[in-house]
């Protein structure tokens, strides 16, 4: 159990610099143009992960043979988990970060679009070969349905109030 | 390179736990006893794992008895069997799309709506329902102005009651604070905020990444029409990334217990259960929520009426969670200084965004604050 700060403080420095390297991470993202090749995470995170196992195999040489060492290995991996989760959470909370996501948005819209278009034509084409209904033709009927249902809503409505105040005027 | 290093660390780590291993060998009799619990726990983690593999059970959510009071197109509210002791009734409004309502309703000994009838409330719940490409035209204005004002007429219809409480969780709250704000002549006696984003200027990632000079709602649903379930799953899991990793180590750990393995598979199959967002609804939610902040800044009109918080002015609780990365509790706290109420009380609890709603934690500090609130005011 003596050995027990000195593996807390090993968690720490690595804990610290999963941090840095997530600082560090950021800045790279921020400073790629789309003519840089694509950034390599597994050569730039291994180190870090190397560093972090590292630090798990010697608490656990350190650690007395018992079953509360899983519970130790536990709330490591909890501990683990919870720093990346921080160090992700920072990443993402970057004006470069939302700016990439929106970039992927846009790219898979642009990807997207013409692709549906033309699949939607053909799959509409195909069912009026064999006279079949298509999708935006049952989505017509639905779209209908609802509105006749909104409409007989509001004449309930307006029957009601008219009810209402016929009840009121009748003498009791 | 790397790669070396990375075996050399696993191959210390396998030593040393080798050694450990051997060292328990001459251990006391007391800790003998433990490694053999903890290889009993092992070998019932193995047998759940296997049951859930190979034959797994479809968890029974959403137990309590109730009877359907209302339909409208996908909506439907219910209202569930309770002593009604509590004269006023209470109106659930969720979230419109992300998830299915079962989760207030999870498991029984593990349920809001079931605390909150056993506590004698007259409960209600709005559910809004799966809508298809059929409801793309449904905007959040049609939510405010159509739905909401027929459901709480249905409430007050088949309760007989003069007024009611009305409850918003999630992006049921600014919704439903938008119905309250712009309708006063709707009887609303408390209003409660669980979990709702009010001021969208503090809403955290979202608000960072659906921001109008980076995110184009426009073109989006131009051309997806509706938003799908499966974009609606990117979202959320992105914005915590590292849950999954965290619940599968949880469900490892606990998978010798029994209890843990069944609410977990229930809690499991609503995280899993994602639901589209009509196009229309989600341009506008967009837009004037998270992009312009309309509702906060008291911008929104709705069916011509103009949306003003200051104009609530019954009783008003709000409830934050401290560690909610979808709605963080400053944004959900700003409906404390927006409203004109002057009895209005703020908790923060631990926690995230669902343990308000589902889990021991709810159970043990939420839902007692949100009934002891609401008790003498109902």
């Amino acid at each position: 159990m003596a050995d027990q700060p000195a593996a807390t403080q090993l968690f720490d420095i690595w804990k610290r610099q999963l941090e840095e390297s997530t600082q560090a991470w950021t800045r790279l993202l921020g400073q790629q143009t789309p003519q840089a090749p694509p950034l390599d995470p597994a050569a730039f995170w291994r180190p870090v992960l190397n560093q972090g196992l590292e630090t798990w195999a010697r608490m656990f040489a350190q650690t007395p043979a018992s079953p509360e060492m899983l519970t130790q290995w536990k709330q490591f991996l909890d501990q683990w988990i919870d720093a990346w989760s921080r160090a992700l959470g920072q990443t993402m909370g970057t004006e470069q970060f939302a700016k990439l996501i929106n970039q992927q948005l846009d790219a898979m819209l642009a990807a997207q679009a013409p692709g549906r278009k033309m699949f939607d034509q053909q799959v509409e084409q195909m069912l009026q070969t064999f006279n079949l209904p298509s999708r935006a033709q049952l989505t017509g009927v639905a779209k209908q349905i609802v509105e006749l249902e909104d409409r007989i809503e509001r004449l309930e409505d307006k029957l009601g109030a008219v009810l209402r105040r016929l009840e009121a005027r009748e003498p009791r | 390179m790397g790669q070396e290093r990375f075996a050399d660390v696993v191959e210390r780590f396998t030593n040393g736990y080798a050694g450990a291993v051997a060292a328990a060998a001459q251990a006391s009799p007391e800790t003998v006893k433990q490694w053999q619990q903890e290889f009993e726990r092992n070998f019932k983690r193995l047998q759940n794992l296997h049951a859930m593999l190979t034959n797994p059970v479809q968890p029974q959510t959403g137990q309590t008895p109730r009877e359907v009071v209302y339909k409208k197109n996908k909506s439907r509210l219910y209202r569930y069997a309770s002593a009604r002791t509590h004269r006023t009734p209470l109106l659930f409004v969720p979230n419109l799309g992300i998830s299915r309502p079962y989760i207030f309703d999870l498991l029984p000994n593990g349920s809001f709506i079931e605390y909150m009838t056993h506590q004698g409330f007259d409960f209600y719940l709005l559910d809004w329902g799966v809508f298809g490409p059929e409801d793309d035209d449904l905007t959040v204005e049609h939510c405010v102005t159509r739905i909401l004002p027929r459901m709480t007429r249905e409430v007050l219809e088949s309760s007989g009651a003069p007024d009611l409480t009305v409850l918003g969780y999630c992006m049921g709250a600014p919704v439903a604070a938008s119905f309250v704000a712009s309708h006063p002549e709707v009887p609303v006696r408390n209003f409660i905020n669980m979990a709702g984003p009010i001021d969208f200027s503090k809403v955290g990632l979202f608000g960072l990444w659906l921001s109008k000079d980076r995110f184009n709602v426009d073109r989006f649903v131009d051309t997806l029409g509706s938003i799908p379930a499966d974009l609606v799953k990117a979202g959320f899991k992105l914005i915590k990334p590292t849950m999954d990793l965290s619940t599968n180590l949880n469900l490892w750990w606990n998978l010798w217990n029994d209890t843990y393995v069944e609410s977990f598979q229930a809690l499991n199959k609503w995280a899993n259960e994602y639901v589209a967002f009509p196009g229309e609804f989600f341009r506008q939610w967009v837009r004037d929520y998270y992009q312009e902040n309309k509702l906060y800044r008291g911008e929104l009109v709705m069916g011509g009426r103009r949306v003003d918080l200051r104009s609530i002015t019954c009783p008003v609780f709000v409830v934050g969670a401290k560690e909610d990365y979808i709605a963080p509790p400053e944004c959900v706290r700003a409906l404390m200084d927006a409203v004109g109420s002057r009895d209005k009380e703020y908790v923060e609890l631990p926690g995230g965004h669902i343990s308000l709603i589902a889990g021991r934690g709810a159970a043990a500090h939420c839902w007692p604050k949100v009934s002891s609130w609401l008790g003498p005011r109902s």
